[in-house]
């Protein structure tokens, strides 16, 4: 993270060049993906009739149908819309809700459910990011957490703030507690440390870079929205550990959205 | 010792009687069913779809930073589609700055004429106006107009700024796992490089390609 020599290095290798051979890279990847198809899902129609969007979305139109009883194979889904091929090879989007109504080979019906709360509950990984005020500086951090118990999740933050007169970084591991993690407003304590880099703006005169421990205390509030999608607020107090004899305190306030895989 | 007596003494009594019941059964044969059972157990499975939702990126383009002259810039793109209407995205760009108009002044304001500029943000989007590109007879693409907004770091001259971003762009779809994107967005932000502390705009405008995954 840090900037420095290396990193007006790094600058010379050209920008494009660099964009041009990760997409090389990427597209190798996507086409690899799409050429490794599986067998695909079958289900059978159960309502009068599926509609097929040319698009994944409920605004693009509705170019052709699957009829009762007609099998269709399921290619892939986005976001809550699945692509469908007909028994008359045409290739459409179906939404999620028209789905539902379909069995699959076995007869089995409602297989298509969205994302539950069940789901949010046994949630492994989560990402997210929020934007406040840290000491009246806008400050914006990202995190990425790991449940390690029904109670606990520990998280790893980086955060920046940008003020007038400096840019403070923030790296620190948290160990998070929920005590009521089955509800969908549930709140949140959390323990952290870290480290911290404060860097004066180079048209300032005579200021160093300062760097030391950090520790951190936070309580706040999550809400499950939808899918895999939450929000959160919280509020931290941040103690920067600047050498033996003298600590800095501030405090943070922020806002934010994180999603569960 | 006295309840474990009495329950084997039960258990005995039980025995007997059971016994007797099946000797008195004994005679009879079991009956042939009168529809027999034909159960075939069956693989009961829910689907495993394909989903992608994830856009990873690049493009390039121009940026224009207001007082320090227009370059080119390029960049990566991480997205996730959270339904159909809104992504979220997280950017990666650099370009370059130019003090040369200053400097043909005689008031250089950066070590050197050229600088890099970096920037990141984290941006949510929202699609509007669905629909089709035509090429010729043949072929239509899938397209949506997007506005996007959000907020990251820009860097340059060693000073980093807390900026603001908004921009609207056009996203069409060749293929359902590979994107084209036009965009334009002002990135917004505190300069006092040139003496007073005042808000910025400074244009992009880019090309991108991306894949789902």
């Amino acid at each position: 993270m840090r900037m420095g020599a290396g990193d007006r290095y790094a600058y010379k290798t050209d920008p494009t060049h660099l964009a041009g051979w990760c997409l090389c890279a990427l597209f190798a990847l996507a086409a690899h993906g799409t050429w490794a198809e599986e067998a695909n899902e079958r289900v059978t129609v159960a309502d009068p009739y599926l509609e097929l969007h040319t698009g994944p979305g409920r605004g693009y139109p509705i170019f052709d149908i699957a009829q009762r009883g007609e099998s269709v194979e399921i290619l892939k889904r986005h976001t809550d819309w699945f692509k469908v091929r007909t028994e008359r090879r045409k290739e459409g989007w179906v939404s999620r809700a028209q789905m539902e109504a379909t069995l699959t080979e076995a007869g089995e019906t409602k297989t298509f459910r969205d994302v539950l709360f069940e789901d949010y509950l046994a949630r492994r990984m989560e990402f997210g990011f929020s934007f406040g005020r840290l000491k009246h500086d806008p400050l914006l951090s990202a995190y990425t957490g790991y449940r390690l118990h029904e109670n606990f999740v520990a998280e790893l933050t980086v955060a920046q703030s940008t003020g007038d007169f400096s840019t403070t970084s923030l790296y620190y591991v948290s160990l998070v507690s929920q005590p009521f993690p089955d509800s969908r407003w549930s709140p949140f304590f959390s323990l952290g440390a870290g480290r911290f880099t404060n860097a004066p703006k180079a048209t300032l005169v005579s200021a160093a870079e300062t760097s030391g421990g950090l520790a951190n205390a936070a309580i706040g509030l999550r809400y499950y929205v939808t899918r895999q999608f939450f929000l959160r607020v919280e509020a931290r107090r941040h103690v920067a550990l600047i050498n033996y004899n003298s600590a800095d305190h501030f405090n943070e306030l922020s806002a934010g959205a994180a999603f569960f895989f | 010792m006295a309840n474990s007596t009495i329950s084997r003494i039960l258990a005995a009594a039980a025995g007997a009687i059971v016994s007797a019941g099946a000797a008195a059964q004994s005679p009879q044969t079991v009956p042939e069913p009168v529809i027999p059972a034909q159960v075939d157990r069956r693989d009961v499975h829910v689907p495993k779809i394909k989903a992608n939702d994830v856009e990873i990126g690049a493009f390039a383009g121009i940026l224009s930073v207001q007082s320090f002259g227009t370059k080119p810039s390029a960049g990566l793109r991480l997205g996730y589609h959270v339904t159909e209407d809104y992504f979220i995205e997280g950017t990666y760009g650099r370009s370059k700055v130019s003090d040369q108009a200053y400097r043909r002044l005689g008031i250089p304001i950066f070590s050197s004429e050229e600088v890099p500029l970096t920037y990141y943000n984290l941006s949510i989007g929202v699609n509007l106006f669905p629909g089709e590109v035509f090429v010729g007879k043949d072929w239509a693409m899938t397209s949506a107009v997007y506005l996007v907004g959000g907020v990251g770091n820009v860097k340059f001259n060693n000073e980093g700024h807390t900026a603001y971003n908004f921009g609207i762009g056009i996203r069409v779809l060749p293929k359902d796992w590979f994107s084209v994107r036009f965009e334009i967005r002002d990135h917004m932000f505190s300069s006092d490089l040139l003496g007073k502390n005042e808000l910025t705009h400074n244009f992009e405008m880019t090309l991108g390609l991306a894949a789902y995954f």
